[in-house]
C-alpha cells in the first residue's frame, strides 16, 4: 500500500537496494550486440517511473529481461526483496510484477470477460485435478472473479462489451483491456510498454487517469515506457533514461529534461 | 450385370453390416480427432503425430498381452499411460518450439514409431503384424479377452435381435467412448484450465505475461490427445484383429484432420458429425456405379471427398459447427 509519503508528485527515495524493484548490472547480447549492457536501477514502491531513450536504446529488451520473457545473460533484479532474475515469466506474473505489450496482445477469439477471468490469480479450476475434484470451489471461486471482473470493466468503460469477442474492440480498447486485465492478476508493479503508442489522445488521457488514480488509491506502482516527454513530464514522478543499453540518468522531470547527456543522447551526441 | 449409369444398388441401403463397419471406423477415427481438436482446436498445437500415438497404443497393448503374458484388462491402461508418457517425453523439449517445428516433429515421431515397428520383428513382428501367438501349443491372441466380452454382449443381444451384426459390440463401445469423451471434454473446456488452453491458443505470451505455466497446459493437452490416440489404437486393433505397421501411416493423422475440418474447429460434437460424414463420403461412394473400371472408380471416390471438402472450405470455412467469428478474429 501507499504511504503517505509517496503519494502525490513529491519524488521518493531510489537509492540501491531500496525500491520494490532493483535492477542492477543486468546485461543482455544478442549475438555481438549487446541490447543491454549493465543496466542499473531501482523503482520505489508507489511511484510512477517512466522510462524514456532513444529508439535501439534497450528499453523492450530491458522489460523482456526482467519479466522473464528473455533470459538475462548476468546481472541481478530483485522484486520485493527476492532474487527474480531468470525466473520464467509465468513465475514472475505470479510474484506481482505484470507486464503488457507494446503491440496489445487482446486475445480475440475469446469474450473480452474471458480476457478478464483468465488473469485472476489463486483460481483452483485452473490445475486439471482441481476440476474434476474440487469443482465446488472452483465455482465459488469463479463467482467472485465474474463480479470483480465485472466492475474492473466498468471502471474502464467496458462494462458493455464483456460478452464481445475481444478481437472486436478498437485498437484504444484493447490498450484498456489489457490494463484492466493486468489489473485482474492483482498486481504489485505494473510495467506498461508504450501505453499510449497507437491510441487516439482522449482514451491516451483516460488511461493516464486510470494510472494516477490507481497509484492513488491502491498504492500501485507503474513503470512505464513512453516517448512523449509530454506524457513522461506530466505524469511520472520519475525518470530512468537510457541510451545504448545503459542507463544514462536517473531523476525527476524536471532535472533529467535539463540533464545534457540526455539531450545529447537524443540528438545523436556521444553520451 | 450392367448397371444403369449412376444408380445406387438397393444395397446401399440395406447392408447393415457394410453400415456397421464403416461406423465403426468413423467413431474410431472420432476418439483420433477429439484428441486433435483438444490439440489444435483449442490449445492452438498442431499435432502431426496421432496415429503414431496410435501404434504406440495399440503395440503397447498387443506386447503386454502376447510377450509379457500380462492379462488384456491390465494391458489396457498400463497401455494408455505409456502412450501419455511416450506423448509427453515428445512434448517436454518439442512443445517449445513454434508451432510449424512442433507439428514436424510429431509427424517424424510417428513415422519413427512406424518404421521401428517394421523393422523390430522380434518384438512386433514387422510386417506381418502381430495377432496371435503359440503359447506351447495353445494359440494366445492379444483380443481373446475382448472376444469373450464381445460373445457375452453378442448373446444377451440375441435375446431382442435374432443374429446380430459381429462388429456390434465394438461399434457401441468406440461410440460409447465418443461420447464420454464428447461430454468429458466439452466439460472441461468450459472450466478455467480450458480457458487457460484458450488463451494459450490465442497468444501464448500473453498467458504467461499472466502468471500462466503454458508449457504444462501444452503437455496436458498432449498427454490426453495421447491417451485418445491409444484408446484409438487399441480399436483399430479389435477391428481389424491385427496390429501391422501399414495401419499407422501418416494418412491416417490427415483423415482425423479431415474430420476436424469437417466438423469444425473449436467443437468436439462437430468431431463426430465430421467422422460420419467423412466416413459416409468415402464408403458410401463404393454403392454409385458408374460406367467406368472399377480402379477409376476407387480413384473418383477420394476425388469426390476432396471436392467436398473444397466445397465446404468455399461455402463454409468454419466447417459444420466451427464458430466463423472464431477464425475470422483468431489471426
Amino acid at each position: 500500500m501507499a504511504t503517505e509519503a509517496t503519494r502525490g508528485s513529491g519524488p521518493t527515495q531510489a537509492s540501491s537496494g531500496t525500491g520494490l524493484l532493483d535492477v542492477a548490472g543486468v546485461v543482455k547480447g544478442f549475438g555481438g550486440i549487446r541490447a543491454v549492457d549493465g543496466a542499473s536501477f531501482a523503482v520505489a514502491e508507489g511511484s510512477i517511473t517512466a522510462l524514456i531513450g532513444p529508439n535501439g536504446a534497450g528499453k523492450t529488451t530491458l522489460f523482456n529481461v526482467l519479466t522473464g520473457f528473455l533470459r538475462g545473460d548476468g546481472g541481478s533484479v530483485r522484486f520485493a526483496g527476492d532474487e527474480i532474475f531468470r525466473l520464467p515469466a509465468y513465475a514472475i506474473a505470479r510474484r506481482g510484477m505484470v507486464r503488457t505489450f507494446q503491440i496489445t496482445k487482446a486475445l480475440a477469439a475469446m469474450p473480452v470477460i474471458d480476457n478478464m477471468k483468465l488473469a485472476a490469480p489463486d483460481q483452483p479450476g485452473e490445475r486439471l485435478h482441481n476440476v474434476l475434484f474440487r469443482a465446488g470451489v472452483m465455482r465459488r471461486r469463479e463467482r467472485e472473479v465474474h463480479e470483480q471482473a465485472l466492475e474492473l470493466l466498468e471502471v474502464f468503460d467496458l462494462g458493455d462489451l464483456g460478452d464481445d469477442y475481444a478481437g472486436t474492440l478498437s485498437g484504444g480498447q484493447r490498450k484498456l483491456l489489457e490494463l484492466a486485465r493486468a489489473l485482474m492478476a492483482q498486481p504489485k508493479l505494473l510495467l506498461l510498454d508504450e501505453p499510449m503508442a497507437g491510441i487516439n489522445p482522449t482514451l491516451g488521457r483516460r488511461l493516464l487517469d486510470h494510472m494516477q488514480r490507481l497509484r492513488r488509491e491502491q498504492g500501485r506502482t507503474f513503470l512505464f515506457i513512453e516517448h512523449d516527454m509530454e506524457v513522461v513530464m506530466d505524469h511520472a514522478d520519475r525518470v530512468i533514461v537510457m541510451a545504448e543499453g545503459r542507463v544514462i540518468a536517473e531523476g525527476e522531470p524536471h532535472q533529467v529534461r535539463e540533464d545534457p547527456t540526455v539531450v545529447d543522447a537524443y540528438l545523436g551526441g556521444t553520451a | 450385370m450392367s448397371p444403369p449409369p449412376l444408380a445406387f444398388t438397393l444395397e446401399a441401403f440395406t447392408n447393415f453390416g457394410f453400415w456397421s463397419g464403416v461406423l465403426t471406423i468413423a467413431g474410431i477415427y472420432a476418439v483420433v480427432a477429439l484428441g486433435l481438436q483438444l490439440n489444435v482446436g483449442y490449445t492452438g498445437i498442431v499435432n502431426f503425430g496421432q496415429a503414431g500415438f496410435m501404434a504406440v497404443g495399440g503395440y503397447s497393448m498387443a506386447i503386454l498381452v502376447l510377450e509379457a503374458g500380462l492379462s488384456f484388462w491390465l494391458a489396457l491402461p498400463a497401455a494408455v499411460l505409456i502412450t501419455m508418457a511416450f506423448g509427453m517425453l515428445i512434448g517436454l523439449p518439442s512443445l517449445r518450439l513454434r508451432a510449424d517445428y512442433f507439428a514436424i516433429v510429431t509427424l517424424a515421431t510417428a513415422e519413427v514409431v512406424r518404421l521401428a515397428a517394421q523393422n523390430a520383428r522380434g518384438l512386433t513382428g514387422g510386417n506381418k503384424g502381430l495377432y496371435c501367438e503359440f503359447d506351447g501349443g495353445d494359440q494366445v491372441c492379444f483380443d481373446d479377452a475382448w472376444r469373450s466380452v464381445s460373445d457375452s454382449i453378442l448373446g444377451f443381444v440375441e435375446n431382442f435381435w435374432a443374429d446380430p451384426e459381429a462388429l456390434l459390440p465394438l461399434l457401441l463401445v468406440v461410440w460409447l467412448t465418443v461420447a464420454i469423451g464428447i461430454v468429458g471434454l466439452s466439460f472441461v473446456q468450459g472450466t478455467p484450465w480450458g480457458r487457460v488452453l484458450r488463451a494459450i491458443r490465442e497468444d501464448e505470451d500473453a498467458a504467461r505475461a499472466l502468471g500462466k505455466n503454458t508449457l504444462l497446459y501444452k503437455l496436458q493437452s498432449l498427454a490426453i490427445s495421447a491417451m485418445l490416440g491409444a484408446l484409438a489404437g487399441f480399436f483399430l486393433a479389435l477391428f481389424l484383429a491385427t496390429i501391422h505397421p501399414d495401419d499407422y501411416e501418416p494418412i491416417v493423422t490427415f483423415f482425423a484432420f479431415g474430420v476436424l475440418i469437417l466438423g469444425g474447429l473449436a467443437s468436439y460434437k462437430g468431431v463426430a458429425i465430421g467422422a460420419v460424414l467423412l466416413w459416409t463420403l468415402l464408403e458410401g461412394t463404393r454403392f454409385v456405379e458408374l460406367p467406368i473400371s472399377e480402379e477409376k472408380t476407387a480413384a473418383l471416390r477420394f476425388a469426390i471427398v476432396g471436392v467436398a471438402l473444397i466445397l465446404l472450405m468455399a461455402f463454409r470455412p468454419q466447417g459444420m459447427f466451427g464458430k466463423r467469428e472464431e477464425m475470422v478474429l483468431g489471426d
